[in-house]
C-alpha cells in the first residue's frame, strides 16, 4: 500500500444560525461532524449522501476554501489549513476541482483557453506558447480540439462545458480531483461518458479522486470504496463491493433501492 | 420591443445635449460674455434665434455652454464618485467580514447625511464653486456604488467560476479583477447612467442656489435663477433651460432604463 | 382518458413534439422518459392545455371522450383540476408563502366545487391524510416555509388530488427530493393511483424512478415517441437502439460493474435547431442504416407496444 496522497481526520464544521430571539443565540448548525478518510494515488473514494448531508461542507474543507473546526486535512503529509496562504497557493496545482454545474462554472464571459489556462496562470506559468501547448494538450485530453480554445462557454453544450470544467482540472497535472455531483446536472447518455472519461484520466495520470454524488448507481461504478454521508455524520464506509452487496445501515439500503428501481420492477411486480 | 424605443429616444437626446456641449467649446453663435444692453430680452430672430438674456447676451450660446458644463459636471462627478464606490464595493465584497460591515455601515451613515447640506457646508468652507459642486455629488455617489457593485459582487463571488478561481490557486484581488468585475460591469453602467440624471438636476439644483458656477459662467441652473427674477416679464428666458434640463434629465434616464432592458435579458440568456 | 393522436408541436426554435399518439386508460399509470429537449414536458403541458403561446399546436387531444384540439384557455380552464391535474418537480415555489397550507388546499374546494367553508376544510383535512402528511391537523395552519421538500410535495399533491381529477400528470416529482423522501412520493403516487382509480403519467428522466412508480413507459427523444410497452418489458427487452443505449448507458449498483467503461451513446442531445429531418436519433445511433437521416421510421409493433425504427420493419 502506498503512502496516502490525501488524508482527513475528524473533520467537524459548524455554521452560526440566526438569532431568532435578542437574548438567546441559538446553537450553531453542524454541517459535519467527525470525518475521517483516506485517498492512495490513482483510488477513488466515493461520498455518498444528500443535500443537508454535509458533503459539500466536506469539499470545501478538502479544498480549503473553508477552515474546519477541528480536524484537519493532509495533503502529502501538509496539513492544509495550516499552511500560510502563500504556501497553500504554491500546493493549488496538486489538488484541483469539478463542480456540477457546467453552466455555472465557467466565466461566460472569457474564452475557454482563458479558463483552463486560470490554474496555470495563478501558478506562475505566463509565458504565451507554453500556455497554448498546456491549453491544448488538456483540451485534446478530454476530447475536444485544440481550436475550441477560442471559443465562448455558451457555445458548447452541457456534457462538453464539463469536459471544458475538467481540462480546466487536469491541465495542471494534479494528483488529487475533487467533483462535487460533477454528474448530476447531465443526461444520462452524456453522462456515461463524463464517467468513463474520468476513468480514463485517472488511469492515465494516477489521479486520486474524491467524487461526491447523492446516486448510489453512479458511485457505485466509479468508485473504490465508498463512505455513506446522512446530517453531517459518516453512517456506513467501506469497498464498494461489500457496500453494495450487503448494505449494513437502513440509510444506505434505501440509496441502494433508490438506485436500483429498475431491476425492483424486472425482479417482481410491486 | 418597448425597450428599443427608450433606448434610441434616449440615446438622441444624450446625443443631442452632448454635441451641443462639444460645439459650444471651440464655437458659439455669439461671444458668451458679450453683453449688449440695448438690446436685452430680444425676441428670437435671425440673429439671435432664441433671442437673448438680461443682459443682452445670446441665449442660445449660454445654452450650448450651459450644456457643457452641467453635463461635464455631471458625468465626471459620477465617474469619480462611481469609480471609488465600485473600488470600495469591490473591497468589501472580496475581503468580507468585518471589512464589509464597516465599509457598509460607513455607506449606511453616509446616507443618512443630507447631500445638499454637504454641499452648502463644502461651498461655506472652500467657495461656491463648479468644482466644489461637482466634488459634493461625487461624494454622495460613494455610498451609492459601493452598495450598488458590493451586492453585484456578492452575487458573483457565489459562483462556481469564482470558486474554480479560488481553486486554480488565485487571490482575491485577480479573481476581482478578473472576474468580478466583468460580470458586474453591465448593472454598473445602468446606474452610472441613472446617476447622471440624478446629478445634472443636482448641479442644476445647486447652481440655482448661487453655490454652483459663478457668473459670468453659464450653467442651466444658474440661468434659471437669473430668469425667476424676469419670469413675468420674459418667461421663455426660465423655459430654455428648464426644457434643456428635462430634455438632459430624461435623455439619461431613458438611455438607463433602455441599458438595463438590454442587458437584463441577455445575461440571463447568457448564463441559461 | 386521455387520448393523443399526431400531436405536434413547432416552436421558433424547431419542432418540440413531432406526430406523438399515446392514449391512457382510467387507471393506467404510464412514465414517461427522456433526455433534455425531449419533448417530454411539452407533451405533459400539452396534456394540460399549457403549452407555451409561442408553440403551434397541430393533431388532436382528446379528455375523457372530449375533444380538446383547439381548445381556448377558456375552454381548458373548467377541466384543469377536475378532469387533469398537475404537480411538478419544485415544492418549493409552487406554494404562495403567505398562505397557510389550509387555506392552499380549500381554494379549489370552495372555488371549483362550491363547498361552504366548514365541508372545505374537513375535505382539506381528508385530503392532507390521504397523502400521508403527519399530523395534518397542525400542518392546515402553517405556512410552506415551516415544511420540509417531502412534505410540500405531499401538500402539493393533496392539492392537485382536490377535485378529484381522472389523470395527475406528475413531472419531475421526485427530481428535488432526497432518496428516501422520493421512494415515499413515488409509492404514494402509485398507491394513489390505485385507490382513487386515478390515472398517473409520470414525467421523468430517471428510468429506475419511472420503473417504480408506472407498469406502461413510454420513452420520447428529440421530440419524436420513439418506444412504448410495458415498464417491466421495454426495461428489459429494449427495442429501439435509443432506448437500449439509455438503458445501457445508466450504471448499476452491481459489484461485477465497479469501474468498468460504461456503454455510452456518442455525441451529444441535439438542440431543438438542428434535429436530423428523419429518425431523430440519426447520427449518434450505432444501428444506423443508410435511409435513417432522411426517412422517418414507422412505429412497429413489439412484443408489447410499439417501437419507431427501420430495423423493426418485417421483413417483406
Amino acid at each position: 500500500m502506498t503512502a496516502p496522497l490525501l488524508i482527513a481526520e475528524g473533520l467537524r464544521k459548524t455554521y452560526p444560525r440566526p438569532r431568532r430571539r435578542l437574548l438567546r443565540a441559538e446553537p450553531p448548525l453542524v454541517a459535519l461532524e467527525d470525518a475521517s478518510f483516506a485517498i492512495a494515488p490513482g483510488e477513488t473514494l466515493g461520498i455518498v449522501g444528500e443535500s443537508g448531508s454535509g458533503k459539500t461542507t466536506l469539499a470545501r474543507l478538502v479544498m480549503g476554501f473553508e477552515r474546519p473546526d477541528a480536524g484537519c486535512v493532509r495533503l502529502d503529509g501538509q496539513d492544509i489549513h495550516a499552511l500560510p496562504p502563500r504556501a497553500l497557493q504554491r500546493l493549488r496545482p496538486r489538488f484541483q476541482m469539478i463542480f456540477q454545474d457546467p453552466y455555472g462554472s465557467l466565466d461566460p464571459r472569457r474564452q475557454v483557453g482563458w479558463s483552463i489556462a486560470e490554474p496555470l496562470r495563478a501558478a506562475g506559468i505566463t509565458g504565451r506558447t507554453s500556455l497554448r501547448d498546456r491549453v491544448a494538450e488538456a483540451l485534446e485530453q478530454v476530447g475536444l480540439s485544440a481550436a475550441d480554445a477560442a471559443r465562448y462557454p455558451h457555445e458548447f453544450s452541457g456534457g462538453q462545458r464539463q469536459r471544458i470544467a475538467i481540462a480546466r482540472a487536469v491541465v495542471t497535472r494534479p494528483a488529487l480531483l475533487v467533483a462535487d455531483e460533477a454528474v448530476s446536472a447531465l443526461d444520462v447518455s452524456v453522462r456515461a461518458q463524463i464517467l468513463n472519461l474520468l476513468m480514463d484520466l485517472q488511469e492515465a495520470m494516477g489521479l486520486g479522486l474524491l467524487f461526491i454524488g447523492h446516486d448510489m448507481a453512479v458511485i457505485a461504478a466509479l468508485c473504490d470504496s465508498i463512505l455513506v454521508m446522512q446530517e453531517g455524520r459518516v453512517v456506513e464506509a467501506g469497498p464498494t463491493a461489500r457496500l453494495i452487496t450487503a448494505p449494513a445501515h437502513p440509510y444506505t439500503r434505501a440509496l441502494m433501492d433508490a438506485a436500483r428501481g429498475e431491476t425492483l420492477t424486472r425482479g417482481a411486480a410491486p | 420591443m418597448r425597450h428599443r424605443a427608450s433606448l434610441i429616444l434616449g440615446a438622441v437626446l444624450v446625443g443631442l445635449m452632448a454635441a451641443a456641449g462639444l460645439v459650444s467649446l471651440a464655437w458659439t453663435p455669439w461671444p458668451l460674455a458679450e453683453i449688449d444692453v440695448l438690446n436685452k430680452l430680444a425676441a428670437p430672430s435671425a440673429a439671435h434665434p432664441l433671442g437673448t438674456d438680461g443682459l443682452g447676451r445670446d441665449l442660445l450660446s449660454r445654452l450650448m455652454a450651459g450644456a457643457a458644463n452641467s453635463l461635464s459636471v455631471a458625468a465626471g462627478a459620477v465617474l469619480l464618485g462611481g469609480g471609488i464606490g465600485t473600488g470600495l464595493g469591490l473591497l468589501a465584497s472580496a475581503w468580507g467580514g468585518r471589512v464589509e460591515e464597516a465599509l457598509m455601515r460607513l455607506c449606511d451613515l453616509s446616507f443618512a447625511f443630507p447631500a445638499l447640506l454637504f454641499a452648502i457646508m463644502l461651498a461655506a468652507a472652500f467657495g461656491p464653486s463648479l468644482l466644489n459642486t461637482g466634488l459634493a455629488i461625487a461624494f454622495i455617489n460613494v455610498p451609492i456604488f459601493a452598495r450598488v457593485a458590493r451586492g453585484a459582487a456578492n452575487q458573483v463571488w457565489v459562483r462556481d467560476f469564482v470558486l474554480a478561481g479560488r481553486a486554480a490557486g488565485r487571490g482575491r484581488a485577480a479573481i476581482s479583477r478578473d472576474h468580478i468585475v466583468p460580470n458586474i460591469a453591465a448593472p454598473l453602467i445602468v446606474q452610472a447612467t441613472i446617476e447622471i440624471a440624478t446629478a445634472i438636476l443636482a448641479e442644476a439644483a445647486l447652481s440655482y442656489l448661487g453655490l454652483g458656477a459663478q457668473p459670468p459662467a453659464a450653467s442651466w441652473g444658474r440661468m434659471l435663477a437669473e430668469a425667476q427674477t424676469l419670469l413675468w416679464v420674459a418667461p421663455m428666458q426660465a423655459v430654455w433651460p428648464g426644457l434643456c434640463i428635462t430634455a438632459a434629465v430624461l435623455g439619461f434616464g431613458l438611455l438607463g432604463d433602455g441599458l438595463r432592458d438590454w442587458a437584463d435579458p441577455r445575461l440571463v440568456r447568457r448564463q441559461a | 382518458m386521455i387520448r393523443v393522436e399526431g400531436l405536434s408541436a413547432a416552436l421558433p426554435q424547431g419542432q418540440a413534439l413531432r406526430d406523438v399518439s399515446l392514449s391512457v386508460a382510467r387507471g393506467e399509470r404510464l412514465g414517461l422518459v427522456g433526455e433534455s429537449g425531449s419533448g417530454k414536458s411539452m407533451l405533459g403541458l400539452a396534456l394540460m392545455g399549457m403549452v407555451p403561446d409561442a408553440a403551434q399546436l397541430s393533431g388532436r387531444i382528446a379528455l375523457d371522450g372530449q375533444d380538446m384540439t383547439g381548445a381556448t384557455e377558456a375552454a381548458w380552464q373548467p377541466l384543469r383540476a377536475r378532469k387533469v391535474a398537475m404537480i411538478f418537480q419544485e415544492p418549493m415555489t409552487a406554494l404562495d408563502p403567505l398562505v397557510r397550507i389550509g387555506e392552499t388546499v380549500m381554494e379549489p374546494l370552495i372555488l371549483h366545487l362550491k363547498m361552504r367553508r366548514r365541508d372545505a376544510r374537513a375535505r382539506a383535512l381528508d385530503l392532507l391524510a390521504e397523502t400521508g402528511l403527519t399530523e395534518p391537523e397542525a400542518k392546515m395552519r402553517q405556512y410552506p416555509h415551516q415544511l420540509s421538500g417531502g412534505q410540500r410535495q405531499r401538500v402539493l399533491i393533496a392539492l392537485a388530488l382536490a377535485c378529484d381529477p381522472g389523470v395527475l400528470i406528475a413531472d419531475e416529482p421526485t427530481t428535488a427530493l432526497d432518496a428516501q423522501i422520493a421512494l415515499r412520493i413515488t409509492d404514494l403516487l402509485v398507491r394513489l393511483s390505485r385507490d382513487r382509480g386515478m390515472a398517473l403519467i409520470f414525467i421523468s428522466h430517471d428510468l429506475a424512478a419511472v420503473a417504480r412508480a408506472t407498469e406502461r413507459l413510454a420513452v420520447m427523444y428529440g421530440g419524436d415517441l420513439v418506444e412504448t410497452g410495458a415498464t417491466a418489458e421495454v426495461l428489459a427487452n429494449p427495442r429501439h437502439p435509443y432506448t437500449q443505449g439509455l438503458i445501457a448507458a445508466r450504471p448499476r449498483p452491481d459489484p461485477a460493474m465497479i469501474r468498468k467503461r460504461l456503454p455510452v451513446i456518442p455525441g451529444t442531445v441535439p438542440t431543438l435547431g438542428d434535429l436530423p429531418r428523419g429518425c431523430r436519433f440519426a447520427g449518434r445511433c450505432a444501428a444506423e442504416l443508410p435511409r435513417c437521416a432522411g426517412t422517418r421510421p414507422a412505429p412497429w409493433p413489439t412484443a408489447s407496444g410499439q417501437a419507431a425504427c427501420h430495423l423493426l420493419e418485417p421483413a417483406p
